[in-house]
């Protein structure tokens, strides 16, 4: 799993790539959460166009980190979910919790 | 070849693709996840039914790896995958706990359950297989993709 994270307009924009699934994806997504929220940054987006797997680990992660964003008054929103990604959230009911975008522009432009 | 009677009356002869005994460890089951994957690719099995193969085998092996082996690495767990004649799979996995009992598994699109960061594992299992089941003492399950 790579991870990149940049700064666009006072949102910060998490890249992932790969599968996103029990381990050290799950892991490392947690660690860039943490630190992310540390830092006070809780406008953030995340691209999953490059995870062709979302596990119900990572699921159970996005959704207390999506609970713990919100309760200090931020977001955490979607852009441009794979079909499979999208599939899964589905699946388990969670898609309408998150805010879904098709371009990273779009959900920083969104936090405006 | 490992069907069981039951299975073989139903599905027919079934051929054997894979049987891997691996380590408790989360890189060791996204191993055999990944080597499900490129088996399924050489079947010619479409995208969309390898990916709810996949997930539904990590899922299946992230249970046993957790709940099965306590997170225990020096425990093993088994994946075996499994075709019919028919080009149906059959997906095993079995660890060495005690099992569990279906009745105890929440259902996770409850509301009161919307925000909880485990517990959706069997639920998406069922999702994505056509048929799922449960050997005593729970801990062998036994999932059919057709």
């Amino acid at each position: 799993m790579d991870i990149n994270v940049r700064m666009r307009s006072q949102v910060q924009v998490i890249q992932l790539r790969g599968a996103l699934r029990m381990g050290p994806a799950v892991d490392a997504l947690r660690q860039t959460l943490e630190e992310l929220i540390a830092n006070g940054d809780t406008r953030i987006v995340m691209n999953l166009s490059e995870v062709p797997m979302v596990d119900s680990s990572a699921i159970g992660l996005l959704v207390r980190f999506l609970a713990m964003i919100k309760e200090k008054g931020g977001n955490l929103k979607l852009a441009q979910p794979s079909k499979f990604a999208v599939q899964t959230l589905r699946l388990v009911g969670l898609l309408k919790l998150f805010e879904t975008f098709e371009s990273d522009e779009a959900a920083v432009e969104s936090f405006a | 070849m490992s069907a069981e009677p039951g299975d073989g009356a139903q599905h027919g002869k079934l051929s054997e693709l894979f049987d891997r005994s691996v380590a408790a460890d989360a890189e060791a089951i996204a191993t055999v996840v990944d080597t499900i994957s490129q088996t399924l690719v050489q079947l010619g099995v479409p995208e969309q039914k390898r990916f709810e193969i996949a997930l539904a085998a990590q899922e299946a092996l992230a249970n046993a790896v957790v709940h099965g082996c306590g997170n225990d690495p020096t425990k093993q767990v088994r994946c075996q995958l499994q075709a019919d004649p028919q080009g149906r799979i059959l997906i095993c996995v079995t660890d060495p706990g005690p099992g569990f009992s279906e009745d105890h598994v929440p259902d996770p699109k409850q509301q009161e359950r919307m925000y909880a960061d485990h517990g959706r594992g069997v639920y998406l299992i069922r999702q994505l297989m056509d048929e799922v089941r449960f050997e005593r003492p729970g801990n062998e399950i036994r999932m059919w993709k057709y």
